[in-house]
Parts: C-alpha cells; sequence; structure tokens
C-alpha cells in the first residue's frame, strides 16, 4: 500500500512541473508588466542617475526579459532563489524563516476545520429534520457568508479586545524567549527545548489565526459531509449492515462516513488551496511572521526576487497538497486506482 | 508501583497549563514593570544599519547603534558620541571630537579607528558577486579621507565641499559599527548578530515577528530606565490599535488618526498626533493643466490647509508655506502663503479657467502610504474644483510614483510625503527642488544654479539664508505645493512616561514607568 502511495504520489507530482514553469513564467511576466521600479524604491538620498543604472546592472534588470527569465530559472534549479533587493539577504534565507510558520498555520487551521467540519457534518447528519439542524444550517451560512480575514478581526475584537482572553500577535508571548530554532516550527522547537511555557505560548498565539482560517473551512466540509452521508444513508450495504443488527452508530461510523468520506475529502483538498491564499490576510492581521506577510512586505516595496519566489512557493504548496488529497482520494476509494 | 512524576517536570508542566489559562493580562501585567512592548509598524531590511536608508526604522537602529551625533526633541543637534565638532577655515575638513567612555555591547571601546571603519573604509570595500553597496557609500562619497590623530579625535576630509555633513552625523544609516567585530565575524555575520554601542542590546530577532532588546547596563548615557524592550512588528494599524485597547502592549505606534483620537478618551490610556519635521508636498509638474504658473499657483492659494488639519489630523498638521517643517533652519518665519479662494479664482480667470469653464488636471494619491492621505487628496479635489480646477483623481502605489519620478512621466500633481527627521535645509529644497536630483518633480532650469550654490555653500549662515530664499522663491514661482508637516500618532499606557522628538524617532531609552 505504501508504495503503490508512492507511485501515484510522483506520478502527481511528475505532472506538477509543467504548472510550475508554467506559473513561474507567467509571474515573471506579470512583474515586469508592472509600472514600479524596484530600484527606485531603494535608493538613498544623493543617488544619481548613474547609481541607479549600477543597481539595475547589479540586478541583473538591465537584461532583457527572456534573458533576465532563462537566469532566474536556471539559478532556481540550482537551489538558488538570488537576492532580495530590500532585506539585502538571500530569498531562500528570508523563506526559510517564514515557511515553517506559515506550515504550522495551515496545518492546525486544517486540523480545526476538519475536526470541525467532520464533528458538525456528523451533528448535522444526526439532527436532520429537525429544528436543530435549521439552527445549524443558519449558522453555516453566516459563517461562510463573512470572509476569513473580517472573522480574524472579529476574532481580535471579541478575544484580544474586548474580553483580553487571548493574545492575537506574533507567535510568542512577549516575556518569554524563543527556544532555539531547530526546525523553524516553534511548536516542535519548545517541545525540543523542553520549554512548556513556551510551547503553550506559541499554541495560544496560533488559536485565533488557525480560527479564522477554519471558519472558512468547517462549514463547508459539515454541508458536503451531511449531504454524502443522506445520500449514503439509503445505500443497499447500509441496509445489509443494518440486517446484522450492527447499532446505528458503527453503521454511521464505519460504514457510511467511509463512502462518504470520498466528496469531503475532495473539497478539503481544494479548500485547503484556498487556505494557504488566506493566510495573506490572516497573517497580516495576526501579525504572524509567515510567508503571507513576507509576500506583503514584497510587494510593497517591489522586491521582484522574494515575489517571485513566494508566489513559486505557494504555487509548490498546493500542488504538493493536490497531489497528496489526490493519493489519499486513490487509496481510499480502489475503484480509481490505477491496474 | 507508581512512578513518581519528577519535580522539574511538574513544575515544567504546570507553568505550561499556566500559560495556556492564564488570561494574558495577568502575564502582561507580571511583565509590565520590567519591560515595555511596542506595536511598531515596520521591521529593519537588515540589522547592518550602513546598508539602507529608510526612515521608517531608524528608530529601531538608534535603539542598538549610535550615530556619532544627537538630536533635541526639536531636531537640532547636540553631542552624543560626538562631543564637539568643527569645520576648519578651508571648509572641507570637519573635526570630531569623541567620547572616550563610550562601550561597544561586546565591551570593547569606540573609538575614532570605528567611525573612520564607518564612514570611509567600509563604504569603499568591494562588493561581492550579487551583493549591494552599502547606502553610505552614496551618502559618504565626497569624503576622501578620515584622519586619525587620537583615539577620540577624527578629521574628516572631503573632495569636496559637504556643508550639510554635519547633519548627516545623524541621520539616515550614519550609525557606528564596531571595526574590530565587524572585520573578525564578516558582514553576514554582524547583520545576523550585530553588537552596536547604542542604548539596548539585541537580544532577539524574529524576522517580522518581533525583535527583544535588552538594556546596554554600560551605555554611556546611563542605563536605560525600562530594561527590556519587545518590539511587536504589526504592519495592520486596525490590530495595533487592538493591541494597545487590549492591553497587549504598552505603547502603539501609527495608529490610525481617528481612532487615536478616540484613544485618547479611553481610560488609563493617553494618544496623541504629533507633528514632525517630515513634510507633506504635493509633487508638481509643468505638464498638462499645470503647464501655466498662474493654474499652479491659484491650485495652492485654493487648499485651506489650516481647514484641512482639523478635519483629518486634529489640527495638529501644521500647515507649511514652503517645502520644509517650521522651526527648522530653512523654514522663513516671515513667510506665509495665504489661503485665498479669490485669488485662486482672480489666477484662473486670467489663465483662462473658472468654475464652469475648469481646467483638467490628473491627480494622484497613495492610499495608505501615510496617515489619511486619500482622504486629504479628496478635499484637496474639492476645494479645487469650487475654483475651477477638474482634477481626476488617480489611486496609485509608491513603488509607481517612484517609477513615474524616476522616468519624469509624474501626472500634474502626486501627493506625497517626504522624511527629513535632519531638519536639514539641504534635505528639503536641496533634494526637492533641484532640478537635477532624482528626487525633484519640477525639473525648474532657473533653480538649478542657486541649489548648486547652496549645496557647496560652506559659510553655515548664508547657506541657511540661501535655502530660506530658495523654498520661497520655489513657492512663490509655483514650482512646489507644501501642505503640511507630517504627524506621528502614538497611543500608549498612562504609566508610561512617553517622550515626543520632532524626529518622530520611537526612543524607548528616554521612557520610564511612572510610579
Amino acid at each position: 500500500m505504501a508504495r503503490l502511495a508512492l507511485v501515484l504520489l510522483a506520478r502527481r507530482l511528475a505532472l506538477a512541473v509543467p504548472i510550475l514553469f508554467a506559473v513561474s513564467a507567467l509571474v515573471f511576466v506579470v512583474l515586469r508588466l508592472l509600472p514600479a521600479d524596484p530600484i527606485a524604491m531603494s535608493l538613498p538620498p544623493g543617488a544619481s542617475e548613474a547609481d541607479m543604472a549600477q543597481l539595475r546592472r547589479d540586478f541583473g534588470l538591465d537584461r532583457s526579459l527572456p534573458e533576465q527569465y532563462a537566469i532566474w530559472v536556471g539559478r532556481m534549479l540550482a537551489g538558488e532563489f538570488g537576492t532580495s533587493i530590500h532585506f539585502r539577504r538571500g530569498v531562500a534565507e528570508l523563506v526559510a524563516h517564514a515557511l515553517p510558520a506559515t506550515l504550522e498555520l495551515i496545518a492546525l487551521g486544517l486540523l480545526f476545520g476538519i475536526l470541525a467540519g467532520v464533528g458538525g457534518g456528523l451533528l448535522l447528519f444526526a439532527l436532520r429534520g429537525t429544528p436543530g439542524e435549521h439552527a445549524l444550517d443558519v449558522g453555516t451560512s453566516l459563517l461562510l457568508a463573512i470572509p476569513e480575514f473580517l472573522w480574524a478581526i472579529l476574532l481580535v475584537l471579541l478575544f484580544g479586545v474586548l474580553l483580553q482572553a487571548m493574545p492575537f500577535m506574533g507567535r510568542l508571548d512577549p516575556a518569554l524567549t524563543l527556544p532555539p530554532a531547530v526546525t523553524g516550527f516553534l511548536l516542535l522547537d519548545a517541545l525540543i527545548a523542553g520549554d512548556p511555557a513556551a510551547f503553550a505560548s506559541a499554541l495560544r498565539h496560533l488559536l485565533l489565526p488557525a480560527a479564522a482560517l477554519a471558519i472558512g473551512l468547517a462549514p463547508l466540509v459539515m454541508r458536503v459531509l451531511r449531504a454524502s452521508l443522506q445520500e449514503a444513508i439509503h445505500e443497499d450495504y447500509i441496509a445489509m449492515a443494518r440486517l446484522r443488527g450492527l447499532p446505528e452508530h458503527r453503521v454511521l461510523l464505519v460504514h457510511a462516513l467511509k463512502n462518504a468520506a470520498l466528496p469531503t475529502i475532495s473539497l478539503i483538498g481544494v479548500q485547503a488551496g484556498f487556505m494557504f491564499g488566506g493566510t495573506v490576510l490572516v497573517e497580516v492581521i495576526f501579525a504572524y511572521p509567515g510567508l503571507g506577510n513576507l509576500m506583503v512586505d514584497a510587494v510593497r516595496n517591489q522586491d521582484l526576487p522574494v515575489i517571485q519566489a513566494v508566489a513559486l512557493i505557494y504555487c509548490v504548496l498546493v500542488l504538493c497538497l493536490n497531489a497528496l488529497v489526490d493519493v489519499l482520494y486513490m487509496l481510499v476509494n480502489p475503484r480509481l486506482r490505477p491496474a | 508501583m507508581a512512578t513518581a512524576l519528577p519535580r522539574r517536570e511538574l513544575l515544567a508542566g504546570t507553568a505550561g497549563l499556566l500559560a495556556l489559562g492564564v488570561p494574558q493580562r495577568v502575564l502582561a501585567q507580571a511583565a509590565a514593570r520590567g519591560q515595555l512592548t511596542i506595536a511598531f509598524p515596520a521591521d529593519v531590511p537588515t540589522w547592518d544599519p550602513n546598508a539602507r536608508t529608510l526612515a521608517a526604522v531608524q528608530s529601531l537602529y538608534k535603539c542598538v547603534f549610535d550615530q556619532p551625533l544627537d538630536q533635541n526633541p526639536d531636531t537640532s543637534p547636540r553631542p552624543g558620541v560626538v562631543t564637539a565638532w568643527r569645520w576648519r577655515d578651508d571648509g572641507l575638513s570637519l573635526e570630531l571630537d569623541l567620547r572616550d567612555d563610550v562601550l561597544f555591547h561586546d565591551g570593547s571601546r569606540l573609538t575614532a579607528e570605528d567611525i573612520r571603519y564607518t564612514f570611509f573604509e567600509r563604504p569603499r570595500q568591494p562588493v561581492p558577486p550579487g551583493g549591494r553597496r552599502l547606502d553610505t557609500s552614496f551618502l559618504w562619497r565626497r569624503l576622501s579621507d578620515i584622519e586619525v590623530p587620537s583615539p577620540t579625535r577624527a578629521v574628516m576630509r572631503f573632495s569636496e565641499p559637504m556643508p550639510s555633513a554635519v547633519a548627516w552625523l545623524y541621520f539616515l544609516a550614519s550609525f557606528v559599527v564596531p571595526k574590530a567585530y565587524v572585520e573578525r565575524v564578516g558582514t553576514d555575520a554582524f547583520a545576523r548578530e550585530p553588537v552596536g554601542s547604542g542604548p539596548y542590546r539585541l537580544r532577539e530577532y524574529q524576522q517580522g515577528a518581533r525583535i527583544v532588546l535588552e538594556a546596554h547596563e554600560r551605555y554611556w548615557g546611563g542605563r536605560p530606565a525600562i530594561p527590556r524592550v519587545t518590539f511587536e512588528l504589526v504592519r495592520d494599524p486596525t490590530v495595533r490599535v487592538a493591541a494597545i485597547e487590549g492591553r497587549r502592549v504598552e505603547l502603539s505606534v501609527d495608529t490610525p488618526i481617528r481612532e487615536t483620537l478616540r484613544l485618547a478618551s479611553v481610560q488609563g490610556l493617553a494618544a496623541r498626533v504629533d507633528p514632525t519635521a517630515d513634510i507633506i508636498i504635493l509633487q508638481i509638474t509643468n505638464r498638462g493643466g499645470f503647464a501655466d504658473a498662474r493654474v499652479r499657483l491659484a491650485a495652492h492659494h485654493a487648499i485651506d490647509k489650516a481647514a484641512i488639519s482639523r478635519a483629518l489630523y486634529g489640527g495638529n498638521a501644521v500647515p507649511i508655506s514652503v517645502p520644509a517643517a517650521r522651526g527648522t533652519p530653512g523654514y522663513p518665519a516671515d513667510f506665509e502663503f495665504p489661503f485665498s479662494v479669490e485669488r485662486a479664482s482672480a489666477l484662473l480667470r486670467e489663465a483662462g479657467f473658472g468654475p464652469q469653464n475648469p481646467v483638467n488636471i490628473t491627480f494622484s494619491t497613495t492610499n495608505g502610504f501615510f496617515p489619511n492621505d486619500f482622504d486629504l487628496s479628496r478635499a484637496i479635489v474639492q476645494m479645487w474644483r469650487r475654483v475651477g480646477i477638474n482634477a481626476e483623481l488617480e489611486t496609485i502605489e509608491a513603488t509607481t510614483y517612484q517609477e513615474r519620478l524616476r522616468a519624469q512621466t509624474l501626472h500634474e500633481a502626486t501627493i506625497f510625503q517626504w522624511g527629513n527627521a535632519a531638519g536639514d535645509p539641504e534635505m528639503y529644497g536641496g533634494y526637492l527642488l533641484d532640478p537635477n536630483s532624482i528626487f525633484s518633480a519640477f525639473k525648474a532650469p532657473d533653480l538649478a544654479e542657486p541649489v548648486r550654490a547652496l549645496l557647496a555653500e560652506t559659510n553655515e549662515e548664508r547657506r541657511l539664508a540661501g535655502y530660506r530664499a530658495l523654498h520661497r522663491t520655489a513657492v512663490e514661482r509655483g514650482y512646489s505645493i507644501p501642505l503640511l508637516q507630517g504627524v506621528r500618532t502614538v497611543a500608549h499606557q498612562q504609566a508610561l512616561a512617553y517622550e515626543k522628538y520632532d524626529t518622530g524617532h520611537i526612543l524607548p531609552h528616554r521612557y520610564s514607568f511612572r510610579g
């Protein structure tokens, strides 16, 4: 089974390569078409036209577009992301700092979204035909009607300002010292350092932004799962299970849920892709130092090497996630496995 | 047999649970007296303070590094690491006397050799492939040498006059770095673990998230009253407001104006909108509808700056008549450019325009680049409309402004905030009005010679008088439409004794907690 999963994953990832090239070309061209000059943004007082020309040469911006693109792709293939115009540091270093934070946030957001979605879906199904189902439906509609960033602000105002119960800035309490960066994942690093206070603080700091991300996912999962369960519950194998005398909760959780999970997995795969995009605003609102914030800084400063690299990394992450979901889908559904 | 839980693990676990469960305010209160947490809008691009001239992060560099000279709250220079400075008669040599008790964070002594290294040797070092020159290499290019007669004496020698050199000793990127340390560890390692001689040492830096500083115990200016300062880097202004209102921080910087005025009435908080030495101007051109000087002058007369300040800045943004902050040496105290709808209408009539026959222009504005920029631009559009200037308002990014400025494709008017924490007139008119400068929008050929002369004027009195005249001339001829001084907004807990600087700098070593 594991070998099959790896083969499927490798195939999916191989298919992603041309997509990556297309995205890289698109990002590159679009950025060059914008009427903005990254060098002009970073000039010190007293700089002359000659200085500007020199800087443009330093960053290779004086070459033709195809030439610039070829150099950039060549370097990316060699693992070099270039140097940030704004930060004056290697882009790889900047990304290496920011990526684990974003992955940590997305992982927790997905976890919350899936747990709340599956739990809510089961509850919706259990309450079908009752006023409780209608009430929950209204609730999910409300959750879906308000965009993630607004939920983020509402969470800040409610739990941060009004109740003053939860932190909503950064990754760690100001009074605590950051544990040594081993993995970049703060939760893991805190555990490795044996620092439970830092772990707890990091977790607390993740709760609100992860909840803001999860709010976009959970209601959809609830509704799709409920619909799938309603369909599955009328299948013959469910009737057979009941005839065998299995208790209702076992029929639901073991037989119906397994089959109803397929569309839910697809949905989670698609929505998780959107969740990556959602991190940009959520990270800004929660002052969370991930890829989203890095991207915003880069866009503000027209830092082309950073924008290009982060855009590509987002693309890679989404493609990897899609590949994983596809593989999971095939593993769960034997009919889709290749012969 | 039951296994006893080790005492250390039990304590650690309890601490963890407490941190998870205890309301944040309890933790904040516990920490309040020993540390200051600041919600700050920008992060350093690099911890090498000589690398970039970003005005927004000078406060952060000032915490860790010293500049040769310090500034009074009104922007005027005062002794710092350099205790005395004087130009020699040749106008090309600047003598600096240094304190002998300045220590870097690593315990080494700051001497004139560090001054030489920072301002002369370092900017001239070869740039590695793919790297970029330090911004100090642009700023101090007129330096031909720095002599070091003794550890407490340095003589800056210039290849051509640089009358603003003293101002540059307390302006952008001019921070003293330790020669021995930088040479020993290399530039990259220095940027990762910076060592300065400033009031705080860098304890922890989490890029884009937070900066933790610890007091420099042997700081020459005395140990800071607040031993630990954390800058939480919060880009979103709404969240900076929430941070102070939720008592997560003791000080929030650059809060939106309206919110700042509201926070001033919240119990336990103080909030203020203070004018700074930065200026808000219209970068104008002589293209299209603004080709006629009468139209440009009319556009200036038609703007009621005081009303805008009252409506948008709580009356705290000081109206200016020339492109310089009031009270700075380049501001002509005896000159006022009046708001006058009558004069504006008359000038437009003379030029053949009026409300029924308006002159059409394009007015570019940023939205969020500085406080209330978009609202300010909309107010100006309305004021212009009354007299017969029909401005099509176009929203652009600051990057677009820079690109257009460089390519000289700016439309008739673009709103912009120009930073000048030094307050020196060269950094106002010397850059903004010089037709040869890449920062000027209006390329007035008749200003080229006066500016060139001022950039080389070594007599300080004549230099300042010259800039005052230049600023006035530029406005009278319709080459510049200055509007207001910039503002810095802060909201802080009342327990914090905050000190305001016209530079707009946030200087925690000058703050303390009351009681």
